[in-house]
């Protein structure tokens, strides 16, 4: 176990180093500078170079790599082009919208999945059971700027329960309200992450229907579905774990969209404003976080498998 | 039911939005207050498209700048009211020698700026003489031709080596605001100026509040704090208001007029703005250098189709729009005739040729739509190019590798950008430079103003690019607010008498 989790950790470190580079260069590769940027539709080359050679944007770009780089080895994520402030204080304002609302995304999500994916499948070929199945289908196929457009209007607009778009400017000095505001983002990705997981969890518990020491709890006097939940559902509840390592980019993609159509203020919308902005210390510095987040969550998921799976720990 | 009564309502309110949009040309042509008194303890959120990528007025471009800060929170001796004439601000009076040569501003009394210190006339020297020497400033060199800044007791003198017709104008911009002299505010994400709001916060991605300035020198603001919230995605800006999270839009889309005025809370209100929506032609190379291709391409776009789909704004057949001097109708330069289009395309031995048009793509499809359809009546295939704005400015702005651009240019009498061989749009005429020149040394306004139109004729006769439309302000204000202005918002967004009344 500890051999797996040193190799795993090495393959973790090389995984962050090759994610820097690359964000670094495919970065540089976009066309347009923030000088220019800053310098707008009124400007003399003159006025961009100046603002370019003040900015340091003229240094070699191994420099500046190694520069970055140095700084993060050191905890200094970097700092912004255009306003000075630092990107781990610009993560950590946004993240507390963003985060949230992922965790929220995804509890609503595993609410859906679960019992509905169990369900579906020990109702199978019956009608309730397909029901949910199509139910499921149809709803992984939803775009998720339409499927919030109309929560919006049912529940923003015509019922007035909730808000239509905004975090409270007061943050989370008011719970109840950031909540508020944060529940039809986490709705309509949650729904709709939720209806493709389902379809997961549903073949997950077919195949666990078929193992041999399902049949062998049913042969010795349980019922079949007794010895589905009591012996099958753990292999089932292992895949997932798995698999919701994959849904946490699914989920950072998703806030991307939700946080645009929802004008939240978070993460997602940052990146897109800096990207846009060409604010390329500030977007290398989200990125490297947020891929650094993702193969973490990874690393972490594969650990956790191999602890809790007993035929993992039995093939070392 | 529910529908028909909405139906109904929104048919009324159309009918008073007609009404009202008679009147853009006021001060204020928001909804008539609905007999309410104003409330001053009132908060009143307004939505914008942009969000500046910093705060600083003396180094960041971009008009979302121009628009929050200037009147708001810095002034200058000057400043332009929606009608586009000029007034005293932080002046108290102000005179102009004979020969243009001596501009003389009295520096009204008892004036602080946000952080209490007092406005003194070697703050405004110290603003002045801080623009005009830095080049990498905005605007530095529209003080090219002040050659001394100087105090005088409480006048602030300056003179000019040659006459400036538009320096008062751009006094009333930029490069004519006060700062405190040696201030240590980090302009880049805070403000200090003597405007009738303070900037009390920015929260990135998401808001700036304004507050009302108590210490204000002249009428205080009406409202006690103004959030103005960065939504770009106008669908979520129309729920937002139909769910009364929002009192103004501004940026908004003409043709969604029936559903934001559905329940009653809102009113579509259309202003005139110096938006010109401009398709610049690169005349230095292929089928565009010859004239008459040029001329062909304006003949075959059908204006008031653009102008129909885009629900609001006119059409425009020249350089300068209506609000600025020197302005005519320059319809006849290329009016549409799409037979008379292949007839010169067919004199120019170009039938059947391919451009391409650079577009940033938060313009949407409406207008490049139009132009394929309306260029492939006449043979010509037109290859849509949609690129992320810094692209844009990479591409067309700074390395000029275009064709055809298209891009919304919203600044006011920005005729000079014609009269720059260097300036994108590959317009070189020294005819038009010089008449420009004369223009500016001009001591009398009308003579300035005749001396633009003449150049702006020779502009569109030489078919140097095409104008699509002249853009509108489009706002849907709601119905409790008052005050808000609707001229050329997109440049200028004074909100001191902004007011929404009790409810």
């Amino acid at each position: 176990m500890i051999r797996y989790a040193l190799t795993r950790l090495a393959l973790l470190l090389l995984g962050l180093f090759v994610a820097s580079a690359l964000i670094f260069v495919t970065l540089r590769v976009l066309p347009g500078d923030v000088a220019q940027l800053i310098a707008g539709m009124n400007s003399t080359p003159a006025q961009v170079a100046a603002i370019r050679d003040r900015l340091g944007l003229d240094e070699p770009l191994p420099v500046q790599y190694l520069s970055w780089i140095g700084g993060v080895l050191r905890g200094d994520l970097g700092t912004s082009l255009l306003t000075g402030s630092s990107v781990a204080d610009e993560l950590v304002q946004k993240g507390q919208v963003t985060i949230p609302l992922g965790l929220l995304s995804m509890t609503i999500a595993m609410l859906v999945a679960l019992p509905f994916g169990v369900i579906s499948a020990m109702r199978r070929g019956h009608a309730d059971g397909t029901a949910i199945n199509v139910a499921a289908q149809t709803l992984a196929a939803v775009p998720v700027v339409w499927a919030g457009m109309m929560l919006v209007v049912v529940f923003a607009v015509w019922l007035g329960w909730l808000p239509a778009q905004g975090f409270p400017r007061g943050g989370w000095s008011d719970p109840g309200l950031a909540f508020r505001s944060l529940l039809l983002p986490a709705i309509t990705i949650g729904v709709i992450e939720g209806a493709m997981l389902m379809r997961f969890v549903r073949s997950a518990t077919l195949q666990a229907t078929g193992q041999d020491f399902v049949r062998t709890a049913a042969a010795k006097g349980l019922t079949r579905n007794q010895a589905l939940v009591r012996h099958g559902l753990p292999t089932v509840g292992l895949s997932i774990i798995s698999v919701l390592g994959l849904q946490v980019a699914g989920i950072i993609v998703g806030a991307v969209v939700i946080e645009q159509l929802f004008s939240l203020p978070g993460i997602g919308r940052m990146l897109v404003a800096d990207v846009g902005a060409r604010d390329l210390p500030k977007v290398q510095g989200e990125l490297l976080v947020l891929t650094g987040f993702v193969l973490i969550v990874g690393f972490v998921v594969d650990l956790v498998h191999r602890a809790i799976d007993p035929r993992q720990r039995e093939a070392e | 039911m529910l529908r028909r009564t909405t139906v109904a309502a929104a048919a009324l309110l159309a009918a008073g939005a007609l009404l009202l949009s008679a009147c853009t040309g006021s001060f204020s042509a928001s909804p008539s207050s609905t007999g309410g008194v104003a409330d001053p303890d009132a908060s009143i959120a307004v939505r914008l498209v942009a969000e500046p990528g910093n705060l600083d007025i003396r180094e960041t471009a971009g008009a979302a700048l121009d628009q929050i800060l200037i009147d708001n929170v810095y002034q200058g001796l000057v400043s332009r009211t929606p009608d586009q004439e000029i007034v005293d601000t932080l002046a108290s009076s102000h005179s102009v020698s004979a020969d243009g040569l001596t501009y003389t501003f009295t520096l009204r009394e008892g004036v602080t700026f946000h952080n209490g210190e007092p406005l003194t006339p070697a703050d405004v020297v110290w603003s002045l003489q801080q623009v005009k020497d830095n080049a990498s400033y905005r605007d530095s060199e529209r003080l090219a031709r002040v050659s001394t800044i100087a105090a005088n007791g409480q006048d602030i003198v300056l003179t000019l080596s040659e006459p400036d017709s538009t320096l008062l104008w751009n006094l009333t911009g930029r490069a004519g605001l006060v700062l405190k002299e040696g201030d240590t505010t980090d302009r880049k994400t805070t403000a200090n100026g003597t405007g009738p709001y303070a900037l009390a916060d920015w929260k990135q991605g998401d808001s700036i509040t304004l507050k009302r300035n108590d210490a204000y020198w002249g009428d205080k603001a009406k409202a006690a704090e103004v959030v103005l919230d960065f939504i770009p995605d106008t669908q979520a800006a129309l729920s937002g208001a139909l769910a009364g999270e929002l009192d103004v839009l501004t940026g908004f889309d003409a043709n969604l007029k029936d559903q934001v005025e559905a329940n009653g809370d809102f009113a579509l209100v259309l202003g005139k703005s110096t938006d010109k929506g401009v398709l610049a032609m690169n005349s230095t190379k292929g089928p565009l250098a010859d004239k008459r291709v040029r001329q062909a391409i304006r003949q075959a776009i059908d204006k008031k189709s653009i102008v129909e789909a885009l629900g609001a704004g006119q059409t425009l057949y020249g350089p300068i729009p209506e609000l600025d001097p020197g302005y005519e109708d320059l319809e006849s330069s290329a009016p549409f005739d799409p037979s008379a289009a292949k007839k010169l395309l067919a004199e120019a031995g170009a039938e059947d040729i391919t451009l391409n048009l650079t577009i940033p793509s938060f313009y949407g499809s409406t207008v490049s739509q139009i132009l394929v359809s309306n260029l492939n009546d006449v043979g010509i295939t037109l290859k849509v190019d949609n690129v992320e704005f810094p692209t844009w400015i990479s591409d067309v702005y700074t390395n000029k590798d275009y064709e055809l651009s298209f891009v919304l240019h919203t600044e006011a009498r920005d005729f000079e950008n014609w009269a720059n061989p260097d300036y994108y749009y590959t317009y070189d005429n020294p005819t038009v430079q010089d008449l420009y020149a004369q223009s500016t040394r001009a001591t009398d306004p009308d003579k300035a103003a005749d001396l633009l139109k003449q150049a702006a004729k020779i502009v569109a006769d030489d078919q140097a690019a095409d104008w699509l439309y002249n853009g509108a302000s489009v706002l849907a204000i709601g119905t409790d607010v008052t005050g808000f202005p609707s001229v050329n918002v997109n440049e200028r967004m004074n909100l001191a008498d902004l007011a929404k009344t009790k409810s």
